[in-house]
């Protein structure tokens, strides 16, 4: 049985139409990231199944029980918001105490100590009992996240969870949200617009365009076998590189614009006229071995990135970037060979 | 350089001095004319210091009842004003704007009407043969015909009106600052619709139900055309005893007197009402 | 909007608003509904409907006057209260300087004082260093009254606009008076324009400083109202005063366009 089920849910504000006839289904446990740029209606979805939007057709499921026209204080979730709405007038405790509160039956004892403990788990039980003005953005943040799960709800929603914090934070919560997650298993949505929060956090990786899925999988599959130019392009800026496809005998040749030829893996829907690639910044490299497609190309310019270095290549009549290893790059040389592994080369559908 | 910086700091003072100057003499000063005139006898023995007007409004017990109608009718007024107030401020900030607008509009128009006129539409409406008789008597609910004139009924009735858009637009400006996801936040948190308005936003608009209740009590204390036309000379208030003093009977010691009392009263809460916005103001 | 909200609720609510919005609006409808009445009595529902009234109200003196006084004062006072308003919300909105925030204060203390109070202490000070209330005196009250709601206003507008222009004239070579004529008086226009209409329809509209400041041969509008509803009111009444609703109306919708009603809050 799913933990959360969205059949067919269409959404529209006006004329413009911000979920198409959405379909998503999600197991016990799971943590899913809703990923894509602002106005994909990552959000939108995230406000329904929370119940503060309505939707105009379709249905919601949560842990079995229909939920569409329940509003949200009657649905058993928590939502983290980016702005993390704590309220002002009470203490961090007494925040975190307002879903037992609301919810639960405990005695006040009984309530306190569970938020105690939320608190503990997000190691902020020393600062029980400051008011969210007197905390840093931060621990802001930990009391919102120990007020999401301490009545432990049926789904877990956070909406941009770090996108308020500075890069270091950033990278502590990441840990800390996982860590989290693996501990407690409440199945979990969030919503971001970053790739690497998306992928790094996930077990799965909705990408949504437009109000409908372009493409989900794991952070892995998502990353390396992007179908589309959109996922490929959002999915950390590929290069993408149109070549004119032709069968010769039994294996597959691609001709770059400049008429430079190179060999391409065979895969399934692959047919002869112009189609688009793939090739990953960090796919190419300098000093091509025996196993790479290989071809000569002319170093444009180079920025030093540190223990990477960025180069824009012209090769085959196109413009290609490429990330390599610092000690590994070819420097103050316009012409070199560069190359990938064939399978770098993932066909996309336009 | 050096005469630009010091015409930079005589800006202000040019720009400020006419209408400090001007309030000095035509706001500060009458106050303390006032303060004066209230220890001062009147009559034959014109301008020695007494306490004798102060004295009366102890010792009389006219003047006692007088100030203890007053009070009495602004805390039932105030409440009132709370009780309408509040959800009719809540639904206007959460309104869509034709329906905020057309209420905004609502509570502004009679606010900016002459307080002459309002009460003349109260005289119509509650005096005998007026309105509110006519429709019970057409509902059925009477058989003869009422009259709410000269009652305490009529002048809280005809007030709450006067005084209901003060409340409602202190109110308004606190639930303003309260970002929508808090309530959202709350309601995701299981608080149901009345759960939701209790414990968030009725404790974040404390500072705007405060100031203007405050606001309101110290408006209805020193109103007088309301209550004198409602209420008539049998249920007198402060201020119209006051405007009685000054000009019907020309006993100006005593209107002065009276007109202290009112005075420390309303700043006995105005003070706290500057308090409780100015530190509503710091927190935004 | 969250969804679900009960349906009770909503029905409850309309029925509320229903209600608040009869009992802000009745007392309106029931002066003007008056003033048609062909009844010499304020009587409900009026016997029959006619403009007598406004034809009496045309004909009568005492209501011309009266209306011609209170339109002079109300334009006297916007003029002064502009020109003593407008210079405070300048300096108090665009310069830092010490006492600051307790000069605000006391420019703004008229709105504290109940105008009851005030008006008694004026009509003293009329009296005893004076020859006794006066067209002037009326002007000076009401000044006091009004001068709070432009200062507000022009504050408001200043606040919204961005305080490098008046720098940047100064670094295109702008000499004082320009920098006020040029630039800054300009960004006041709204603020000022809805701080007139304020101070307009107080003045216009105030009793209570009128009937202490009570000078022979001075007679406003709503001091006239005042003493015919004391005394013996009948249709006339009705019909100035709905001619005055019909004013604050217009009010309404102008300082509506020049500054929003949402901003009077």
């Amino acid at each position: 049985m799913h933990q959360l089920s969205v059949r067919s849910v269409i959404k529209r504000f006006g004329d413009v139409t911000v979920l198409e006839d959405f379909d998503l289904d999600v197991a016990k446990g799971e943590f899913i990231a809703l990923l894509g740029p602002s106005g994909c209606g990552k959000s939108t979805l995230l406000r329904i199944m929370a119940g503060l939007e309505s939707l105009d057709s379709g249905a919601i499921d949560i842990a079995g029980r229909g939920v569409t026209d329940l509003a949200p204080e009657n649905r058993n979730i928590a939502l983290m918001f980016q702005s993390y709405a704590l309220l002002p007038h009470m203490s961090a405790l007494e925040n975190v105490r307002f879903p037992l509160r609301m919810r639960s039956k405990l005695s006040r004892e009984e309530q306190r100590e569970k938020a105690h403990k939320a608190l503990e788990l997000v190691k902020l039980d020393h600062l029980a009992d400051r008011y969210p003005r007197q905390m840093s953005g931060g621990q802001q943040q930990r009391v919102a996240l120990a007020r999401s799960i301490v009545a432990e709800p049926d789904l877990l929603l956070l909406d941009e969870p770090l996108s308020n914090l500075d890069a270091k934070l950033r990278e502590g919560m990441q840990v800390e949200l996982k860590r989290l997650h693996e501990s407690l298993g409440l199945t979990t949505i969030f919503v971001t617009h970053d790739q690497s929060e998306a992928l790094g956090l996930a077990d799965r990786v909705i990408l949504m365009n437009r109000g409908r899925i372009e493409q989900q999988g794991t952070p892995e599959e998502i990353y390396r076998r992007p179908r589309t130019v959109f996922a490929a392009d959002f999915l950390g800026g590929a290069n993408i590189v149109e070549l004119d496809v032709a069968k010769s005998s039994r294996s597959w040749r691609g001709r770059f614009a400049d008429g430079t030829e190179i060999p391409v893996a065979s895969a399934p829907g692959l047919e002869p006229g112009k189609h688009k690639f793939m090739l990953r910044k960090e796919a190419i490299a300098f000093n091509p071995d025996k196993s790479m497609t290989a071809i000569v190309g002319t170093i444009e310019t180079q920025n030093y990135l540190g223990s990477q270095t960025r180069s824009a290549i012209r090769a085959g009549g196109v413009e290609l970037v490429a990330v390599t290893d610092s000690e590994k790059t070819v420097t103050k040389q316009r012409e070199t060979r560069i190359g990938w592994r064939p399978e770098e080369l993932v066909p996309l559908q336009m | 350089m050096s005469g630009d910086a010091r015409r930079m700091g005589r800006e202000p003072a040019i720009l400020l001095a006419p209408g400090l100057f001007f309030l000095l003499l035509a706001f500060f000063f009458p106050a303390i004319q006032l303060l004066i005139q209230s220890f001062l006898t009147v009559g034959a023995e014109a301008g020695r210091l007494t306490m004798e007007h102060y004295a009366k409004i102890v010792v009389d017990d006219f003047y006692a009842g007088v100030a203890l109608r007053t009070f009495r009718l602004a805390l039932v007024i105030t409440v009132l004003c709370l009780v309408i107030g509040f959800p009719l401020a809540v639904v206007i900030s959460r309104a869509g704007k034709l329906l905020r607008t057309t209420l905004i509009v609502l509570l502004i128009l009679p606010l900016m009407t002459s307080v002459v006129i309002r009460t003349f539409g109260w005289l119509v409406i509650l005096g005998p043969g007026g309105v509110l008789s006519w429709s019970l008597q057409q509902l059925g609910l009477i058989d003869r015909s009422i009259s709410l004139m000269h009652t305490e009924t009529g002048i809280v009735i005809a007030m709450v009106q006067v005084l209901l858009p003060f409340l409602v637009l202190t109110t308004l400006g606190s639930l303003g600052q309260i970002p929508v996801s808090l309530e959202e936040a709350s309601r995701v948190m299981g608080a149901g619709f009345f759960r939701s308005i209790r414990h968030v936003t009725l404790p974040l608009s404390v500072p705007g139900l405060a100031s203007g209740s405050l606001l309101v009590f110290a408006l209805s204390i020193s109103s007088f055309i309301t209550p004198s036309l409602v209420g008539g000379v049998r249920l007198q208030v402060m201020a119209g005893s006051i405007y009685q003093q000054m000009t019907g009977s020309f006993d100006w010691g005593f209107g002065a007197a009276l007109s202290v009392v009112l005075l420390i009263a309303t700043l006995a809460l105005i003070i706290p009402y500057m308090v409780v916005t100015s530190r509503a103001g710091g927190k935004a | 909007m969250i969804a679900a909200t009960p349906r009770w609720v909503i029905a409850a609510t309309a029925i509320f608003l229903v209600a608040v919005g009869l009992y802000m609006l009745v007392p309106l409808l029931v002066v003007i509904a008056s003033s048609f009445s062909t009844s010499a009595f304020l009587v409900f529902p009026p016997p029959g409907l006619s403009l007598r009234w406004y034809g009496e109200i045309l004909g009568s003196d005492a209501y011309l006057n009266a209306g011609w006084t209170s339109l002079k004062l109300a334009m006297t006072t916007v003029v002064l209260s502009l020109a003593l308003g407008t210079p405070a919300a300048i300096a108090l909105s665009r310069f830092r300087f010490p006492g600051r925030s307790v000069i605000g204060s006391v420019f703004l203390s008229p709105l504290i004082l109940p105008s009851l109070i005030f008006a008694i202490g004026l009509l003293i000070v009329f009296s005893r260093y004076a020859s006794g209330p006066s067209f002037a005196g009326l002007v000076i009250g009401h000044t006091v009254i009004t001068m709070p709601y432009v200062i507000r206003t022009v504050s408001a507008n200043l606040a919204d606009i961005d305080p490098h222009l008046d720098e940047a004239a100064r670094v295109m070579g702008a000499r004082w008076w320009q920098r006020y004529l040029l630039v800054i008086l300009p960004q006041c226009r709204t603020g000022m324009a809805a701080g007139a209409f304020f101070a307009f329809n107080i003045s216009f509209d105030d009793a209570v400083v009128a009937l202490f400041m009570r000078a022979p041969n001075v007679e406003t509008l709503p001091m006239r109202i005042y003493s015919t509803l004391e005394f013996s009111p009948d249709p006339s009444v009705a019909a100035v005063s709905t001619v005055m609703i019909v004013m604050t109306m217009v009010l309404v919708v102008l300082l509506n366009r020049v500054f929003g009603l949402s901003r009077i809050t």
